[in-house]
């Protein structure tokens, strides 16, 4: 089958009435969660996560996806109307967006965001497309020695890209690969880490730990962050933006796609990282970057672009390598495995209606988010004055019952409060729970892959740096670690996540 | 969110936390799997990784605790005790009634207590809520979605 036939099957997966109405319910839910401040989208998805055992793959996989991308599009809107970032990955698109608002053009700065969102969705959609099947036949000819080199640049890349202290964000991979390894284990048949209770036999449900870390603890730190949220909504002028506005906001589109592309593909990266950085590039290009913070249309659209394009991104290295960039992806992963399916480059070949029919999906609902959200923007805006106080029981209502349906039995709903109770440590010890996750869904694989490549090559350590594409791959790691120990890139370092964290 | 910072004092509690957690964790991995075969590097048994990754994870915590303990004092963000307790307390509580009594009665208990975590609650929205929401539950999650659990107790 040729590109465009594989296209059309995509399509025609994505077009059949059930996956279409998915697309559409997690396209809504990611602009609701999006717009709603307290609620990202990994808590959103891990309390969806068990719920998508009762759909069909496809479509359970289309509506997580479409809550990802969909948050991007809502966040935006909240970003650019009162100020408050409903995603961390819009944190820059306040900046100017607000500004725009107050000076009364909040019209023309949701039309820029939505419409170069669209955009990005679209070129990144191709990128997958493109690059899906090309990278996923290059990685058939990895064995494990390949798979474990891979894996280890992945999660030290994650480390290095990610927000927070690199040696704390090691030390939460390294808990989440302890974690990973309770159970029976694969090739022994041994129990081990245990504590003789039988439920851990089948080792701890990754929806437990999302749960626990990121459900759970976020409505503790939400409640004890407890501070009055008053609710400023611009007046929305026309929704069209100027010809002006046009003219300086597409090369920012066109930039903020190719950064956001990219950063998207790389471990750790993801939307944040792609808007943080595509706006230091609009800032760095600008002829008078006197004019950012000011209201800039510029500020607007890269990092909006930016962060949609490298949210599509992040699925290239699910899809075709079957390694989790970032802590979406794993839940991702997860979702994929609920139905039996292991993300990675046979799925392509054997199930490619659930490939093309996800990357389809992706610009159908991109497609759909245009529409939702700019007409639709003053239902949104009506939403934000829902106070806090309403929303939590439901979550937490949510949390509970979707832990309990995973295996029915009340033992995972007590396991989860011990992980809330973990993350709210975490969280007070200012260590970031996601490396945990991505440690956690790739401990297995990694473990395999290690015991796998040593049984073959007799205990012989140096079959890792003999292979050529092993190597490329250990030399690029330690290459980041060294990067990491120089005062000059920390410092870097440090500059880009530092808006972030304020 | 930035902890505040008192002037002449070392040690950053959140890192000192942090070393304690990593530590601790990885002594405890280390204790539970002291009885597993370790195998050699050809033949890996099942303790041989864990105990790598409980050994580099009491490194790290080390180094981090190591570190943070030279670094400006920075206190850790003052815990709130009752939000805390209260959700714990909420859910813990949902699993259990929810095996012996169903789930009408476990989602009134978790919705209930888990409202008075935000004082900002108020009696009639409470009320109204927790009986919207425990309906929607057991019509989507029961009746629709199939999750094994009884709506009654009896």
């Amino acid at each position: 089958m040729n590109f465009i036939d594989l296209l059309m099957l995509g399509f025609s997966e994505a077009l059949t009435p059930t996956n279409l109405g998915f697309c559409l319910l997690g396209a809504l839910l990611g602009t609701l969660i999006g717009v709603l401040p307290g609620i990202g989208p990994t808590a959103t998805i891990a309390v969806l996560l068990p719920i998508t055992f009762y759909l069909p793959p496809l479509a359970g996989l289309i509506m997580l996806a479409g809550i990802y991308y969909g948050a991007q599009y809502g966040g935006s809107t909240t970003a650019i109307l009162v100020n408050l970032p409903g995603e961390a990955s819009s944190v820059v698109t306040a900046i100017d967006g607000y500004k725009m608002a107050q000076k009364g053009q909040a019209g023309s700065a949701l039309a820029v965001a939505a419409l170069g969102s669209f955009f990005a969705g679209t070129v990144a959609t191709f990128g997958i497309a493109i690059a899906g099947p090309t990278l996923s036949s290059f990685a058939l000819s990895f064995g494990p020695t390949e798979y474990v080199s891979l894996m280890l640049f992945g999660l030290l890349a994650a480390t290095v890209l990610a927000r927070g202290p690199v040696l704390k964000a090691i030390g939460m991979i390294l808990l989440g690969l302890l974690l990973g390894m309770v159970g029976i284990d694969a090739s022994s048949g041994e129990e081990r880490l245990t504590f003789s209770a039988v439920e851990l036999f089948d080792g701890i449900d990754f929806v437990v730990i999302a749960i626990g870390l990121f459900g759970f603890a976020e409505i503790i730190e939400n409640l004890e962050n407890h501070e009055a949220r008053a609710v400023l909504v611009s007046k929305l002028s026309r929704l069209w933006p100027t010809r002006e506005d046009f003219r300086r906001a597409w090369p920012a589109v066109l930039r903020g796609t190719g950064v956001g592309t990219f950063l998207g593909v790389l471990p750790g990266g993801g939307a944040t990282l792609a808007s943080f950085c595509a706006y230091s590039v609009e800032k760095k290009i600008s002829r008078n970057p006197s004019e950012f913070g000011e209201g800039a249309v510029e500020g607007v659209a890269g990092p909006e672009a930016a962060n949609n394009a490298g949210a599509q991104s992040s699925f290239i290295p699910l899809l075709t390598l079957g390694i989790p960039s970032n802590n979406m992806m794993a839940m991702m992963l997860s979702a994929f495995i609920i139905h039996g399916i292991t993300p990675g480059p046979t799925v392509l070949a054997t199930q490619p209606e659930i490939f093309w029919g996800l990357v389809a999906s992706m610009w159908i609902g991109n497609l759909m988010l245009v529409v939702i959200n700019l007409p639709l923007i003053g239902v949104w805006v009506k939403l934000l004055t829902v106070p806090y106080r309403l929303l939590y029981p439901a979550i937490l209502l949510f949390c509970c019952v979707g832990v309990y349906s995973i295996n029915n039995r009340i033992f995972d709903v007590v396991l989860a409060a011990g992980f809330g109770l973990l993350g709210y440590a975490f969280r007070k010890a200012k260590c970031e729970a996601g490396p945990l996750l991505l440690g956690f869904v790739l401990g297995p694989l990694l473990e395999t892959n290690i015991r796998r490549a040593m049984t073959i090559s007799h205990g012989d350590p140096s079959v890792f740096y003999e292979r050529p594409i092993s190597l490329v791959l250990l030399i690029a790691t330690v290459g980041m670690l060294v990067l990491m120990v120089l005062p000059s890139f920390r410092r870097t370092r440090e500059v880009a996540f530092q808006d972030e964290e304020g | 969110m930035s902890a505040p910072r008192k002037a002449g004092g070392a040690g950053d509690r959140p890192d000192l936390l942090t070393a304690v957690l990593f530590v601790g964790f990885g002594a405890l991995g280390l204790w539970a799997g002291r009885d597993l075969t370790l195998g050699t590097a050809s033949a890996m048994g099942p303790g041989y990784l864990p105990t790598i990754v409980c050994w580099l994870l009491i490194i790290v915590g080390v180094t981090v605790g190591g570190i943070g303990a030279f670094r400006d004092r920075q206190e850790i963000a003052t815990p709130k005790l009752w939000p805390v307790a209260i959700i714990l307390a909420s859910v813990v509580g949902f699993a259990f009634i929810a095996e012996y009594f169903g789930f009408v009665a476990a989602a009134v208990w978790l919705l209930l207590v888990g409202s008075i975590a935000d004082r900002d609650s108020k009696l009639r929205e409470v009320i109204l809520l927790t009986a919207g929401l425990t309906a929607f539950g057991a019509l989507v999650f029961i009746v629709g979605l199939g999750v094994q659990m009884p709506i009654w107790p009896f």
